[in-house]
């Protein structure tokens, strides 16, 4: 199972199915007066197509197993949200300390001292944006 | 004399002190960002789009023309002095690279420097000759032909950027799918909404942009854990006369390999710096050197690269269509100014068109006595380590996000774009060929919808047409010839193994 081609076919597949069967909800018509669920069908069809047929290549060819690191990618999706979520219901400045601090739990070393002094350095661009170039931030 | 009345009165826009002062700030945040290891022209675009909101039209489009060529001599810069490649810079690290190892970093960068002087200026002269005729013959594209043109697009795009044609067209799919999300044109109706009002006008540009090649990007360079050591050398610029003699003709050389491959579709950098090194390999007189760090493994290349850059411009600007993912960002900022691309677009626009036109000329001036003399500061970039770069990029990222419509909910979308970009890259799926079909994708529904109309529903229409036909029936030959390939390549290795 670990075969990224496989996967890779599998998840095409599943996202023109995704696509197809919403698309479905919608109205078809004809070729010549289209409704708006015929072309992301087309398009949708063509590529499980493609799906397909690398789901069956991959039988074919040597498996190259499937290799991922989920700590990153985690830590970086963890802290953008809730920069987010922070900004919005408190303010940006906590919300870039949470930022910095987050993210850098997917770094290769981490130090409190040198995150502070990040999170310093981007408070002070952040205060620059809104001056110099009249960004609306939530900073307070 | 016509084409000389048109740059004169483009010079005369893009000469103002503003326009100057945009041009200047593209060019030197462009290369800093661009030297940033992980970051290439597609990411540094995406990245500072969002500074150019607040400018007025013209001074963003020549602000991020200038970020682009910047973003490409920064990134031959880190190829040069540390091979670190980006897709736009990876035939600047074989020589290049030699080059540094022999002490003759300094050489290197001025021979980049100057080689894309000579090919931009090349492709300038070819850009405003070809762009104005072109746009005509852009007239006689109806709604069949547009759609086999953007067929024949997805189709060398995908081939080009990801080596394979399966791969890159379901990238494209994708992005066509993901560009039908948000208010049917026809019907109104909302679709693939999740009934979220946020996505009736459909995904942000911007989004996919920051998510598949920003933040994927960085979590590429955090999960490979990869420590940089900085460049410490000593650079000496100024060639002696012998070196630089044999710069000319191998940058002429590229700049016309440059000038032709940028305006091909699927064209673009990437392809036109293989191509020139080959020519150059081939019939330099220096060729045995060639691989081992020449001058000319270095001028051809960098001057195909800023040549094709630059023309391919020309199908974006005259029949509306990018050709490449660039472009189609470009054509993204074009859109988000209110400038359609597009055979209309010289004569409705045409001080914006002249103006963008000379303003890349006198970018590359900026290039050249700027970023050259001031490239020893430059590289001290690389002296940030990357502990304390990722955490600013991800912030950059929000930022930008954030700006397009003040809006924090833009950030989530953003964040669920870095997952997915993540997904595909971890599948070896190339986001560059997505980024051109999610551009595209309106106008192919739209064109393919309106030629279905005029013919009642009969196919017909794409073979009956000659432009139409022809395009098809050369999409149908490569697919041909995939299939035989793989055919033989399995044929082989099953042989292999039985062997």
């Amino acid at each position: 199972m670990n075969n990224m081609n496989l996967v890779r076919g599998i998840v095409l597949m599943a996202v023109a199915l995704l696509f197809g069967i919403g698309s479905l909800n919608y109205q078809i018509g004809q070729f010549s007066r289209s409704g708006p669920g015929l072309f992301p069908l087309m398009v949708s069809c063509l590529l499980f197509l493609i799906g397909l047929i690398s789901a069956v290549r991959s039988r074919f060819v040597k498996p190259v197993p499937l290799s991922y690191n989920a700590r990153s990618i985690f830590f970086v999706l963890l802290g953008l949200c809730g920069f987010a979520l922070i900004s919005q219901h408190l303010n940006m400045i906590v919300g870039i300390v949470f930022l910095v601090f987050c993210v850098s739990g997917a770094g290769t070393s981490y130090s409190v001292v040198r995150n502070l002094k990040i999170s310093a350095g981007l408070i002070v661009v952040a205060f620059m944006f809104r001056t110099l170039l009249g960004l609306q931030l939530p900073l307070f | 004399m016509e084409i000389l009345n048109n740059l004169a009165f483009g010079f005369e826009h893009a000469l103002t002190l503003h326009n100057l002062w945009y041009c200047a700030i593209g060019c030197m945040v462009g290369t800093l960002v661009g030297l940033l290891p992980g970051l290439g022209p597609l990411s540094t675009i995406s990245l500072l789009l969002p500074l150019t909101y607040s400018l007025p039209t013209d001074g963003s489009l020549i602000m991020l023309a200038g970020i682009y060529y910047g973003a490409q001599y920064g990134d031959s810069v880190s190829a040069i002095t540390m091979k670190i490649p980006h897709a736009s810079s990876i035939v600047a690290c074989i020589d290049g690279y030699q080059m540094t190892l022999k002490g003759k970093t300094g050489l290197a960068l001025f021979t980049a420097g100057i080689s894309s002087f000579i090919g931009g200026t090349v492709a300038i002269v070819v850009l405003a000759t070809l762009a104005p005729t072109l746009g005509e013959v852009a007239f006689m594209f109806g709604p069949a032909d547009y759609c086999a043109l953007m067929l024949f697009g997805f189709m060398c795009v995908s081939f080009v950027t990801t080596g394979s044609l399966l791969n890159g067209l379901a990238m494209a799919f994708i992005g066509v799918l993901l560009g039908v999300v948000g208010t049917d044109v026809n019907s109104g109706i909302a679709r693939f909404t999740l009934d979220m009002p946020f996505l009736m006008d459909g995904i942000g540009l911007i989004s996919i942009a920051l998510g598949c090649f920003g933040i994927a990007e960085v979590v590429k360079n955090l999960d490979s854990g990869s420590q940089l050591t900085p460049f410490n050398g000593k650079i000496k610029l100024m060639p002696t006369w012998p070196e630089f003699k044999r710069i000319i003709p191998s940058a002429l050389r590229g700049s016309v390999i440059g000038s032709i491959l940028g305006i091909l579709p699927g064209g673009g950098p990437t392809i036109a710096q293989f191509a020139a090194y080959a020519i150059d390999k081939r019939f330099s007189k220096y060729k045995d050197e060639i691989g081992h760090g020449a001058i000319e493994g270095v001028a051809g290349q960098a001057a195909a690269d800023e040549a094709a850059a630059r023309t391919s411009f020309i199908p974006l600007m005259s029949i509306g269509i990018p050709e490449n993912a660039v472009m189609a960002l470009m054509m993204g900022a074009f859109i988000i100014k209110g400038v359609q691309p597009g055979p209309n677009m010289i004569s409705e626009h045409r001080d914006l068109f002249w103006g963008l036109v000379a303003s890349m000329w006198v970018g590359n001036v900026f290039l050249v006595i700027l970023n050259v003399p001031l490239v020893r500061y430059w590289l001290s970039v690389f002296k940030i380590p990357f502990s304390v770069l990722f955490p600013s990029i991800l912030f950059f990222c929000c930022i930008g996000t954030y700006s397009i419509n003040n809006n924090l909910d833009d950030i989530f979308i953003t964040a669920i774009f870095g997952l997915i970009g993540y997904i595909f890259m971890r599948l070896k799926l190339d986001p560059a060929p997505l980024m051109l079909g999610f551009i595209l994708g309106p106008m192919l529904e739209e064109n393919f919808r309106r030629a279905m109309l005029i013919s009642r529903g009969n196919f017909n229409v794409f073979v009956n047409r000659p432009i139409s036909a022809t395009l098809l029936a050369m999409i149908a030959l490569f697919i041909v010839w995939q299939l035989v390939t793989f055919y033989y390549q399995s044929r082989r290795a099953s042989s292999e193994v039985a062997a």
